[in-house]
């Protein structure tokens, strides 16, 4: 199985967010927790859950991702364009920082 | 055009405020996202990829200056300075955030805009021929009837909780430009051997997971019944179209399982009793009322030829390009319509600036245009030019990158949001469509290939008409990586066709290189004039399978 990544989007402003214990709901991918695979589903019900409840996120979701070099590199196309933004729109999303 | 009264300002400008309310109950946590989704999508408001997106009503697809400027204005004040323009005739924001999605309605509702009817399970925004009132084939201006059916739809407590959406289009001419064959319910105005005219109604058309072509259920249906014959259709929707299974909850299935002859029983049995109780007459000085909303402007008496026009095709050769695919005639001497691309090569289908907006609303005062149009093919129409003001505004509109001279061409692409942008989408279109663009730039050879429309969907929900492409791209995800589907043969027009998928997809490296073998394959086989679409209907798949799979 695969380590995972928790994610939604801000309620308010719709940006796409990561989860990482130790400093919440970040904004780029490299700063979120991998969680292994066993623990994930836990995270999504505690963390996860938690934070739609108090109304700091919306749409939350487990995602699989790779590890390598030390980077995390979601498997999905689709999660690759949430972390960066449009591929047609380079000046667009989290890529233009 | 159409004005709105007291009644309908109120409101546009109370559900704003509605819609405000609504909102800061989410945020205070009064309202759960179970509880809000329903109300945010009845006010277009969908959560996407990256952000919130804001889809806009343009009923059918016509827009004032006043209002385009005002869009152009929204998309930079609220999002990130552009929209994109969809097959139905909407526009949508994709950046929106949520507490300021109650201004952007305020600000829509100033210049008589919202957002109702571009979600949901109800009738859904009506969509038009975007040569509406200018064509020189058309029997009756379409907007008409639209307006019509957009005030008796909206809010309709009967067909507000439908099982399924329903989208309705209506053209005016024999020629179809507004894809009414893939429509719920297609309408199409007509003149009988009296020279009356009236209507002839398609049913259960549609794309998606199981396209289908509609079917015919009243050849004639006259002017003062037509609401009466509407809503039987929908009394026989909302009756036995299923609610249980949402892929099965169109009405294009219900036609599909009982079948059209006992559709269009059902429909007539529907249509005499509500016709007998007379409760459903349209009044003639109704729709002569809302009919004078869209009397065309005072034309002047030109003579057909206009010798600017001439003299500028025969000195500029690129103009001369653009006035061979982009204009088109007019039903008055010495006018034209003309077809804004929003395809420039390398671009993303669809998509206009705020700037471009405002530039446009310039251009609009400029030329004497009161009206632009937004075509479900992705583009914008200036209906009604002087053909004397066509080389310098076309000039103009070069300087804004609007001066593609490509429609109807290879290169005039449809292309849904695709995995770029919607939630629903399983790949990317607009980089395929850029690509496919790109190889075939050269305008030249465009031209040589003739009318050929490539339309490519994401995903199975066909929001960029895969179905009814000359070619058609669908992409899909195999095995967690882009894959895109062939289908060819397919037509959106009075021809109206489904494509047929050719074979296995192709990677998104190879799907360009698909698509040139596909048009090799035609331009070794065509005869004379012949369109793709029209060699394959010839030849059948056999030839573009064999060239596109040889191992």
């Amino acid at each position: 199985m695969m380590p995972q990544v928790l994610t939604a989007n801000r309620l308010s402003v719709g940006e796409v967010v990561y989860w990482n214990a130790a400093k919440g709901w970040v904004r780029h991918l490299h700063e979120a927790e991998v969680l292994a695979d066993d623990k994930a589903e836990d995270v999504l019900k505690g963390a996860g859950v938690r934070s739609v409840q108090e109304r700091q996120v919306v749409g939350v979701y487990l995602f699989e991702v790779r590890v390598k070099d030390g980077s995390i590199v979601p498997v999905k196309t689709r999660e690759t364009i949430r972390a960066a933004g449009p591929s047609a729109r380079r000046d667009l999303g989290k890529q233009a920082d | 055009m159409y004005r709105y009264d007291e009644f309908d300002a109120l409101f546009v400008r109370e559900r704003a405020e509605q819609f405000r309310g609504q909102v800061a109950r989410r945020l205070a946590g009064e309202l759960t996202e179970d509880e809000f989704k329903p109300l945010r999508l009845m006010n277009g408001l969908y959560l996407q990829l990256h952000s919130y997106m804001l889809r806009i009503a343009i009923p059918y697809g016509t827009l004032s200056a006043r209002q385009l400027r005002k869009l152009g204005y929204i998309a930079r004040k609220y999002d990130r300075g552009y929209g994109h323009f969809t097959t139905r005739q909407n526009l949508q924001l994709h950046w929106s955030q949520l507490p300021q999605v109650p201004d952007m309605l305020v600000d829509l509702a100033e210049v008589e805009m919202h957002c109702l009817q571009t979600s949901g399970n109800c009738v859904r925004n009506i969509s038009a021929d975007h040569f509406a009132g200018a064509a020189d084939d058309e029997i009756e201006d379409p907007r008409i009837l639209s307006e019509i059916l957009r005030q008796w739809s909206t809010l309709h407590p009967e067909f507000s909780f439908l099982p399924r959406k329903f989208k309705i289009a209506v053209s005016g001419s024999a020629a179809d430009r507004a894809a009414i064959m893939v429509h719920d319910i297609g309408i199409q105005i007509v003149r009988n051997n009296q020279g009356e005219t009236g209507y002839r109604v398609f049913v259960g058309g549609g794309l998606g997971r199981t396209p289908f072509i509609g079917h015919e259920v009243g050849s004639f249906v006259a002017k003062a019944d037509i609401l009466a014959f509407v809503e039987a259709i929908m009394r026989v929707y909302n009756e036995s179209g299923r609610r249980d299974n949402i892929h099965k909850a169109r009405i294009k299935i219900l036609v599909h399982q009982i079948g059209a002859d006992e559709m269009r029983k059902r429909v007539e049995r529907e249509f005499e009793e509500i016709r007998q109780s007379g409760a459903l007459q349209l009044p003639e000085q109704e729709m002569q009322r809302i009919a004078a909303y869209f009397r065309p402007p005072d034309f002047e008496g030109l003579s057909h030829i206009s010798p600017e026009f001439e003299h500028a095709q025969k000195t500029d050769v690129a103009f001369a390009n653009w006035v061979k695919t982009n204009v088109h005639p007019h039903r008055m001497p010495g006018y034209a319509i003309a077809t804004i691309s929003l395809k420039p090569i390398g671009q993303t289908p669809g998509d206009c600036s705020s700037d471009q907006m405002e530039a446009l609303a310039d251009l609009m005062d400029e030329f004497g245009q009161p009206e632009i149009r937004v075509t479900h093919e992705q583009n914008l129409v200036l209906p009604h030019l002087r053909k004397r003001d066509l080389f310098a505004l076309w000039r103009k509109l070069d300087a804004l990158e609007l001066g593609t001279a490509n429609h109807g061409l290879v290169t005039d692409i449809i292309s849904c949001p695709g995995l770029d942008y919607c939630d629903l989408a399983n790949a990317r279109s607009i980089n395929i469509a850029q690509e496919i663009a790109r190889r075939f730039a050269d305008l030249q050879r465009q031209h040589d290939l003739g009318e050929l429309k490539i339309k490519i969907s994401g995903c199975i929900n066909a929001c960029g008409h895969h179905h009814v492409g000359h070619i058609g791209i669908l992409g899909v995800d195999r095995k967690g990586v882009e894959n895109y589907q062939i289908l060819l043969g397919g037509s959106g027009a009075e021809d109206a066709s489904l494509g047929e998928i050719l074979g296995p997809g192709f990677d998104s490296e190879g799907i360009a290189d698909a698509v040139e073998n596909v048009v090799a394959t035609y331009t070794q086989l065509r005869h004379g004039g012949e369109r793709l679409l029209d060699t394959y209907r010839r030849v059948g798949p056999a030839p573009f399978k064999e060239r596109l799979y040889a191992r």
